[in-house]
């Protein structure tokens, strides 16, 4: 009996499969989830009831979903943005320390009346971001230099010179900790109803910045067809460079904010051990959304939900946080494993019948 | 000055050892076309997998074992995802990352408070004793844990293997040219799935070396980023096994001066010229964050130069990194 | 049938979607022969010799070598069987040796795990001997010693000039076929494929590559010499089998047939398009090459010194055999490969050193000949590709936004003007899906609807269907009379005769004749493509074949 497993390249994917891919993927990670729980004896019911259920339906739950979804929608952008161009930013997560630094610093060391020191200090996050988001956009715009390898370098070099700059320069405090002094009011964003804080704005504008971009205008519409066919697109005489290091330095810009309304929005300081990982969730989050900046936007709610409803699986069941990690990166190895559904279509052939008569010389002249 | 030096050069060879594998493991599966960026995580795991083997059996050497098993597992799923299902090889690696970080963190909290008799260091055998007396050098290189070696002599085991060795001609064929490695009867699939699983079982010997040897006990995340040095680490050493022993020795003695610079401290007499700048940028350079920018910075220099500097059919990078390989018949 | 028929390929079938690549081919190769393959584009040769070598499996019929019959299920099969090819893109490493490109996939174990060498090693005979020993040998060593001797013996045996134990990235491009060639020697094939080895070779070079395939077969090697250039027929192969649409048109010796029999074999019809060409006057120079001179991809010199003026409502005809510089004479006309010297202007403007955006905005359009690689995006959609020139400037919108249903709009105007076929709903269809000819016409129109006032066409029929092609050609003719000047690239010498004003032949990456359509010698126009007599060029050694134009007139497969 013969087993033939045949793999065939699709010509076309079905419609539907583009839905189902994601949809299964998410069952299936929790599925696996589940397994997990059951073996350390939790109700995996009961727990993603609590995960999901009651943290959508509580004032507390939506709040905090909210407030976390913030770095999350805007780095989900910066991982999205060059995406579309073609290129991997795997180095949001430096960007968006980077841009946590130099906002902290502005709104440690300058003072400026009203709401005036908050805007200033997003747009120094932005601005920090962006600039360390050229260096791989430029080493790739000008000499091909892999843009995934220098970006994520980046990242290790952002994140120590955060710590250096939190043990020395901007240490603050009683100077015991690795970290700074408390955000004053004027430098800490104003909170909109319940604690979501004014950041929610700023995500959701640059939300709707990117899809107008990418849907509306002429640079999107170069944006996209360079994602598509690099060499194509520089024949009909438009620009690589240009292209390249807008995208990146938007992403950088949009990551340095998400630093920065973290820290000032809900830690009121900055500290040694800033790497909230928003930066690598980012790249599953683009993913999800990959066509559109809106449902980047919700891929981002979604995962803000799997955050919020894991910590409160630890309040009330005990189960360690790290479980929604491990979900998290479920999802992902799930998804890209769709992906592959998407492409190919698989069938199973069973042969039962016996092998063939080897072949024969044929007799008479050849 | 001789103290210090001797036990620099201690530490060196102590924190090379973790690159050396994860390197040459990284090295292994890149020359053969996938970039494993699920070191980090493999690392973990191995460091987890053999601390609790070595706390449940009391056998250090179980645990190494046991380290490189469990980052051959990550590493066989990681083959899955990138050889057969032909996934996106940086997505995967980095969602491994996070995976393992997760799963190392979610199990490995009950672990942290426990106490093992790690590795020790020892002597070679015969002429070990005589070695060690050699003044500065002798304590540093030739008293050392057990892992330690293993390592040194990996490196020209894998160089002879890549090298002068049929499978290594083949693995480096399938890194540059799969389809033309197919067509003359190589099988692709199969190296380069033996080529991550190794790779997976060097980073969790890396992991199991760090926890039973190096540090001697467990705590989340302690890999502090050193599988992602080895990954910059096979760039800097632009895929040669011969320059990965320098490259992590190097590397290692940043990683030894950093924890050092603190005790240290470089400065000019007041009196002299410019010594008002010399002297703050000089403890700055030292500052022992800064330091730890230093390979991640060499490796970004060492890869543009690379790439700028030479016509791109002789560039060192593996001509099919990155790329999935089916074979398009019919 | 021939007592010494050695290669049998009897009733070969084989389908792809939507076509029959072979349909069922026979094919008879003699022992010690050089057997020609002769086709044009898409006739169904590669496949057929795909199907041979391993690469592919056929449908239905079957192949006997020496009166055994073969299953080929994968090259390595094929190599077992003694069947050998060299492809027209090498499969080299550059990073490494000969030899171990050679060596590659055989696991020669390190010497002295030979048995055959069993006297010099200093392994005991029951250690050689030992299967499991062998095995692991072959696996983690590698010994060169040996090989690279019987390299240097088969190389000098077939005078081929080459050093074992140099890198592939040091031999220029006739070394490295000689490599090619000495990898299937290696593993004493008994049959050779070659597969258009011409094509990536001076004429000299060629010539050498001739006497190398005569002391094969002198050797009792069998060849089958895949190409579509009756010159290197006439000049090399002993027997030739025409493929035409997939299907065998006969096998003739061409020591019996003349080369316009077999060019109509190959192309099988009378040449049909009759195109109308009214006489007008040009007007203003549209473009100016003034001693331009380029480099190729690989940093060789392609063009030389070439000088070029082409007027409004002119059409310049350019022959020639690919190769000779119509790649980079194209690129550097559109502005998208900066040439090593000379001047550049267009319409009035010194464009030399610009940036492709500006041969854009100075009304220059461009049809490439690799209409997937720089034509298209194929993962966009029909109305992406139809803007892909006008994503800057006025039309569409305003100086930043886009107004996408405008845009869809123009798509479906243009879909409408030039008959694309299968765009159905602009919006949503990738311009991948469209068939070759339909793709090709949508960048015409995208193209041409700029109005444009330097066009540059490389091989613009090439690979479309006949109605396409008629399409296209007229197309073309009602540009020229709207003033447009054009340069037509073209290997279909009738395409160029019918549509042009003025013919250049390129060779070489130089200008080495001009001529009109109505003072035309078809012959001398082959002969100077082919770097015939007329040019005096040195190195030709024995009888000059009769030059005639390669006719390819319809062409099949191809996207």
């Amino acid at each position: 009996m013969n087993v033939e497993v045949d793999l065939t390249a699709r010509e076309d994917t079905p419609r539907w499969l583009t839905y189902a891919v994601p949809v299964c993927t998410i069952l299936a990670a929790l599925g696996v989830g589940a397994i997990v729980l059951l073996v350390i004896e939790i109700n995996p019911l009961e727990a993603y009831s609590i995960m999901f259920v009651d943290t959508l339906t509580s004032e507390i739950g939506q709040t905090d979903t909210l407030i976390r979804a913030v770095p999350l929608i805007l780095a989900g952008l910066a991982v999205y943005l060059p995406l579309k161009a073609g290129l991997f930013n795997i180095g949001a997560e430096g960007q968006l320390v980077f841009g946590a630094l130099a906002g902290a610093w502005v709104g440690l060391n300058v003072s400026l009346p009203g709401y005036a020191l908050v805007a200033l200090m997003f747009l120094a996050a932005a601005v920090a971001g962006g600039v360390l988001a050229a260096i791989p956009a430029w080493l790739r715009a000008k000499w091909d230099i892999n843009e995934i390898i220098t970006s994520l370098l980046l990242t290790f070099v952002a994140l120590e010179i955060l710590s250096y700059m939190v043990r020395g320069p901007m240490q603050g405090g009683s100077g015991n900790f690795p970290q700074t002094e408390r955000f004053s009011d004027a430098a800490t964003i104003p909170t909109l109803f319940t604690r979501v804080h004014a950041g929610i704005l700023v995500a959701v504008l640059m939300v709707a910045l990117t899809y107008v971009i990418m849907s509306k205008t002429r640079l999107g519409f170069e944006i996209t067809f360079i994602g598509s066919n690099d060499e194509a697109a520089v024949q009909a005489g438009m620009s690589k460079y240009k292209v390249y290091l807008f995208v990146f330095i938007l992403s950088g810009a949009f990551a340095g904010m998400g630093g920065i309304s973290e820290v000032a929005g809900v830690q009121g300081r900055l500290r040694a051990g800033f790497e909230p990982g928003y930066g690598f969730t980012a790249i599953p989050i683009a993913l999800l959304g990959r066509n559109s900046a809106i449902k980047v936007m919700l891929a981002a709610l979604f995962f803000a939900l799997l955050f919020v409803g894991g910590t409160n699986m630890e309040v009330f069941l005990g189960i360690p946080a790290a479980l929604v990690e491990v979900i998290q990166a479920l999802i992902i190895l799930f998804l890209i494993a769709g992906e592959f559904f998407k492409s190919y279509r698989v069938t199973v052939d069973i042969d039962r019948s016996p092998a063939p008569a080897p072949a024969e010389t044929p007799k008479g002249d050849a | 000055m001789a103290g210090f030096v001797a036990g620099l050069l201690d530490a060196t060879v102590a924190a090379a050892t973790v690159f050396i594998f994860a390197g040459l493991g990284e090295l292994i599966s890149e020359r053969a076309g996938v970039l494993n960026l699920g070191v980090e995580g493999m690392m973990l795991g191995g460091a987890l997998g053999g601390f609790i083997v070595t706390v449940v059996t009391g056998s250090v050497w179980l645990g190494l074992g046991a380290g490189v098993v469990v980052g051959m597992l990550f590493a066989l799923l990681h083959a899955f995802l990138c050889i057969t299902l032909k996934s996106n090889q940086v997505i995967s690696g980095v969602m491994l990352t996070l995976l393992g970080t997760g799963l190392t963190t979610f199990y490995g909290s009950n672990w942290v408070e426990k106490d093992i008799d790690g590795f020790s260091e020892v002597t070679i055998p015969v002429i070990g004793d005589a070695l060690v007396e050699i003044p500065v050098l002798g304590e540093a290189l030739f008293h050392s844990m057990p892992t330690d070696y293993i390592a040194i002599t990996l490196v020209p085991v894998v160089w002879y293997f890549l090298n002068h060795s049929n499978i290594g001609l083949e693995l480096i064929s399938v890194g540059e040219d799969p389809e033309m490695a197919d067509t003359m009867g190589v099988s692709v699939f199969k190296i380069r799935y033996l080529a991550v699983i190794i790779g997976g079982g060097l980073a969790g010997a890396a992991g199991a070396h760090l926890s039973l040897a190096f540090v001697g006990n467990w705590t989340n995340g302690m890999t502090a980023g050193r599988g992602w040095i080895a990954v910059a680490l096979v760039i800097f050493a632009q895929w040669k096994a011969s320059r990965m022993l320098v490259g992590a020795y190097l590397f290692g003695m940043l990683n030894a001066l950093e924890v050092r610079s603190q005790g240290l401290s470089v400065s000019v007499d007041p009196g002299t010229p410019l010594a008002g700048i010399i002297n703050p940028v000089a403890e700055f350079l030292m500052n022992a964050q800064i330091m730890s920018t230093y390979p991640y910075l060499a490796t970004i220099i060492v890869l543009s130069y690379a790439v700028i500097r030479t016509r791109s059919d002789r560039l060192a990078v593996p001509s099919a990194l990155l790329q999935s390989y089916s074979r398009e018949t019919d | 049938m021939g007592e010494s028929t050695f290669l049998e390929m009897n009733d070969i079938l084989k389908q792809f979607p939507g076509v029959v690549a072979n349909d069922h081919v026979n094919l008879r190769v003699q022992r010690g022969e050089i057997h020609g393959l002769l086709g044009e584009n898409g006739a169904g040769k590669s496949t057929l010799m795909k199907i041979l070598y391993g690469l592919y499996t056929q449908d239905a019929g079957e192949i006997y070598l020496d009166g055994s019959r073969l299953t080929l299920e994968s090259p390595q099969d094929a190599i077992d069987a003694g069947i050998g090819m060299v492809h027209q893109h090498f499969q080299l490493i550059p990073r490494l040796t000969v030899a171990e490109n050679v060596v590659l996939g055989e696991r020669e174990p390190a010497t002295m795990f030979r048995p055959e060498a069993a006297s010099e090693s200093r392994l005991p005979d029951a250690l050689l001997s030992n299967s499991l020993v062998q095995s692991i040998a072959k696996q983690f060593s590698l010994g060169l010693d040996v090989p690279k001797r019987r390299i240097q013996e088969l190389a000098d045996q077939y005078g081929f000039d080459i050093d074992a134990g140099a890198k592939i990235w040091e031999l220029d491009v006739g070394q490295q076929q000689r490599v090619e060639i000495l990898k299937a020697l290696y593993r004493d094939v008994d049959l050779l494929i070659l597969d258009e080895p011409t094509a990536v070779l001076t004429p000299t070079e060629a010539e050498q590559l001739f006497e190398s395939l005569d002391r094969l077969t002198d050797e009792g090697l069998s060849i089958i010499f895949i190409t579509h250039k009756l010159d290197e027929v006439e000049a090399i192969v002993d027997r030739v089998t025409i493929l035409r649409e997939g299907e065998n048109v006969g096998t003739e010796t061409v020591s019996e047939v003349t080369q316009a029999d077999l060019a109509e074999m190959m192309v099988g019809r009378e040449v049909l398009f009759q195109l109308e060409k009214d006489g007008i006057e040009f007007g203003e120079p549209v473009l100016q090459l003034n001693d331009i001179s380029a480099d190729n991809d690989r940093g060789i010199e392609a063009l030389s010194g070439i000088d070029l003026t082409v007027r409004e409502g002119e059409v310049v005809g350019i022959a020639g055999v690919s190769g000779n510089g119509q790649k980079e004479l194209a690129e550097v006309a559109a502005g998208i490969r900066e040439p090593t010297g000379g001047e550049i202007v267009v319409g009035g403007t010194d464009l030399t050193g610009a940036k492709p955006k500006r041969f854009v905005d100075n009304a220059v359009s461009f049809v490439p000949e690799d209409r997937l690689r720089y034509g298209c995006a194929e993962d966009l959609s029909v109305m992406h590709n139809a803007m892909m020139k006008e994503f800057d400037g006025s039309r569409f919108g305003d100086a930043v936004g886009l107004d996408y249903d405008e845009l869809a709009a123009y798509a479906e105007l243009l879909v409408e003007e030039f008959d694309v076929r299968g765009a159905g709903d602009v919006t949503a269809t990738d311009a991948g899906d469209l068939s070759g000819g339909n793709l090709q016409k949508l960048i015409l129109a995208r193209e041409i609807n700029r109005d444009p006032a330097l066009l540059i066409a490389n091989q613009p029929t090439r690979g479309v269907d006949v109605g396409a092609i008629e399409f296209i050609r007229e197309t073309l003719l009602e540009q020229r009379k709207d003033g447009t000047g054009i340069v037509l690239l073209s290997e279909d010498l009738d395409e160029i005769t019918d549509l042009s004003d003025r013919i250049l032949v390129i060779y070489e990456g130089e200008f080495v004749y001009e001529t009109t359509p109505d003072r035309a010698d078809r012959d001398r126009i082959g002969l100077e493509m082919t770097g015939g007599q007329a040019t005096g060029e040195p190195g030709k050694t024995g009888a000059e074949p009769e030059q005639t134009p390669v006719v390819t007139g319809q062409n099949g497969e191809h996207r």
